[in-house]
């Protein structure tokens, strides 16, 4: 118990539109210990990408808490959420997220503007999370001239360049070709293995979900345990 | 690699996105700047030229007779004023006043031109060289060193030069001197000769053929200059020389006023359509403004998702205001100073022409104005961004990234 890296307790989520209410998310308990490898499944419209978002710091849940670290997630200011987002998350979100005028390398880096260390390594270590992820030619290029898929593994090598102690990954090998996921889901557990990162992966592949630690699965809004 | 991020950088990415949109606001912001620069500019070297003249002057304080106050006071700036006379006791009177350090007569003639060769229309002013202040000590270069009865020195705008010889009333002078400019339309404009030789001249007028004579009888002054000891007090001295009903005492001060009351009403409509443009451009950055934050919704939720706090993004929005508008005013700004040194004559023409004095202000006067036409960019930059930054931080981060999805 002391070794989890996040606790939700009683979490739900509401989204009123009009008369109709959405409960996206309904009682969420979860308990994840630190440098575990977790997979979320379920339907689209569940409720996966509203809980990473909750548990991500973008999402304020209607009820309930998370605990980052230790850090109860929802109480903390702006400043201290922003430092949470930027340091202990690495969010890799389902649809395309870069900045179209930055370019690859870039857009990797770009987490480190909004952090008062100085890490003058910090391009080195893009280039290299970007090497591995197989796009060491594309290092100088604009989003708009990179394909979906190499534009989803600068969007996956960002998440990475702060060394998040969590990454979130929405459905991120989504657009990637069979050899392309393949190393992805290899520098996923490698990082894991190495830096104890957790991660908590929402896929529809369930070939993938099958590799990792515990599987959970999300059924309109609720959350069980489908180990 | 180079380390090339940060939120300067974006938000010059940001502006290069759009060039088109770009230009655009750049070029709305400079005709703002520039025309603010280019008004203001003017407004400052017609003043300044007005206080320097008048520093240069010499004289705290002016007695003219009653009657011709109003045309002096614009007569010291443009020309000529209409001639009225007075006895020359009350140089005595002055004089004998506590605080008074210097009086001096001088004494205006109507211009009339000579029975040979005296160009254009030249306005004529007596002065006595024994107490004189105000004329000998501005004179830029003169061919000897005593200035004698049948010399004349004359004024910076004056087309006459040093050495050449004028012809009044049938007189013969030899240009003894010419004075520097001093932007005291009276004074570059003017002839200075002997107050004793003008006198003479009237009197010989009167012999002269096919001319109207000068009306003038020894004893008889225009103005007396006064000059005041240091720590003399003006008001008071003035107060008492007004005790004398038949004349009126004009100070440095009261010109300057009424002639920056003509320099408003000219300029306020300037004014006026500066601060239509510059409440329009406010509220045109703040609607575009509005529109690139719709625009870049995601990524605003994204750079929050990242680790910005809602102040950097209001600052990254900001700081894009201001490099825009900062830019505009630059370019506002020097393209008002080409256009201004390209057009210099004409607008000095006009001034003039207008009863304005102009002379250029210095540099520092000019980066001054430069740096407040600029400033005054920058903050409509801010001031429209202001609204729109607030909203794009106040974004709620998921849901930005979700727009458009
Ligand atoms: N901002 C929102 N406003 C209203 N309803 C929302 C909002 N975000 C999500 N929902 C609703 O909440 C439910 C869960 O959505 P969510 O995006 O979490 O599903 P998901 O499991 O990630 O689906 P998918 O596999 O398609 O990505 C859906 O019914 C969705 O319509
Ligand atoms: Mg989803």
């Amino acid at each position: 118990m002391s070794d989890s890296i996040l606790v939700i307790k009683d979490v739900w989520k509401t989204y009123e539109i009009g008369d109709e209410r959405i409960e996206a998310l309904q009682a969420i308990n979860l308990d994840i210990e630190k440098g575990s490898f977790i997979s979320i499944i379920g339907h689209s419209g569940s409720g996966k990408t509203t809980l990473l978002s909750v548990i991500g710091g973008l999402t304020e849940p209607t009820q309930g808490s998370v605990s980052l670290d230790g850090a109860d997630v929802w109480k903390l200011n702006d400043a201290g959420l922003s430092a949470l987002r930027n340091e202990k998350l690495g969010f890799i979100f389902q649809f395309s997220s870069l900045i179209p005028t930055l370019r690859a390398i870039d857009n990797v880096a770009l987490p480190y503007i909004f952090q008062k260390r100085n890490n003058t390594d910090i391009y080195g270590r893009a280039e290299k999370i970007l090497s591995i992820l197989g796009l060491s030619k594309k290092l100088n290029s604009f989003p708009s001239e990179l394909s979906g898929g190499q534009q989803r593994r600068v969007a996956i090598a960002r998440a990475f360049i702060n060394r998040p102690s969590i990454i979130l990954a929405d459905e991120p090998t989504g657009d990637l070709d069979a050899q392309s996921e393949s190393e992805v889901m290899e520098f996923f557990s490698e990082i894991n293995e190495k830096e104890k990162t957790t991660f908590l992966l929402v896929t529809h592949n369930m070939e993938l979900a099958g590799m990792t630690d515990r599987i959970y699965r999300m059924k309109d809004g609720i959350l069980t345990n489908g180990g | 690699m180079k380390h090339r991020l940060s939120l300067l950088f974006l938000s010059m990415q940001n502006l290069t996105r759009r060039p088109f949109r770009t230009y655009a606001l750049v070029l709305a912001i400079a005709i703002v700047s520039g025309a603010i620069f280019s008004t203001t500019t003017l407004m400052w070297g017609v003043n300044s030229s007005l206080k320097r003249g008048l520093s240069k002057f010499g004289a705290d304080l002016l007695v003219v007779p009653r009657g011709s106050l109003i045309s002096m006071k614009s007569a010291l700036l443009t020309g000529e004023p209409s001639v009225f006379y007075m006895d020359s006791d009350i140089l005595k009177t002055i004089a004998s006043i506590k605080g008074v350090k210097k009086v001096s007569p001088q004494l205006f003639l109507s211009s009339v031109e000579g029975d040979c060769c005296v160009m254009g229309n030249a306005f004529i002013i007596g002065f006595d060289p024994a107490t004189d202040f105000t004329v000998l000590p501005w004179i830029e270069e003169k061919i000897e060193a005593i200035f004698q009865m049948d010399y004349a020195i004359v004024g910076g705008s004056n087309s006459y030069n040093v050495g050449d010889d004028i012809f009044f009333y049938g007189q013969k002078l030899k240009v003894f001197g010419k004075l520097g400019r001093t932007g005291v339309g009276l004074y570059d404009n003017a002839v200075f000769i002997n107050i004793e030789k003008a006198y003479s001249m009237a009197e010989e007028s009167h012999k002269l053929p096919g001319v109207s004579p000068l009306k003038i009888v020894r004893g008889q002054i225009s103005a007396s200059l006064v000059q005041l000891d240091l720590g003399a007090k003006l008001p008071f001295i003035s107060f008492t020389i007004s005790k004398n009903p038949d004349v009126k005492v004009i100070t440095a001060g009261n010109i300057i006023t009424s002639v920056r009351q003509n320099l408003v009403a000219l300029f306020s409509s300037t004014l006026i359509l500066s601060i239509v443009l510059i409440i329009a451009n406010t509220l045109m950055i703040s609607a575009i403004f509005s529109t690139i934050i719709n625009e870049r919704k995601r990524e605003l939720g994204l750079l929050r998702a990242i680790g910005a706090k809602k102040i950097s993004i209001f600052g990254l929005i900001i700081y894009e205001a201001t490099l825009l508008t900062s830019f505009g005013g630059f370019l506002g700004v020097a393209v008002g100073i080409v256009i201004m040194r390209i057009y210099q004559r004409t607008i000095i023409f006009n001034l003039k022409s207008l009863n304005m004095p102009y002379i250029w202000p210095s540099a520092a006067s000019i980066v001054l104005l430069a740096v407040a036409a600029i400033g005054i960019a920058v903050v409509v930059g801010i001031t429209g961004t202001f609204y729109p930054a607030l909203r794009g931080s106040k974004l709620h981060p998921y849901d930005a990234i979700r727009a458009g999805e």
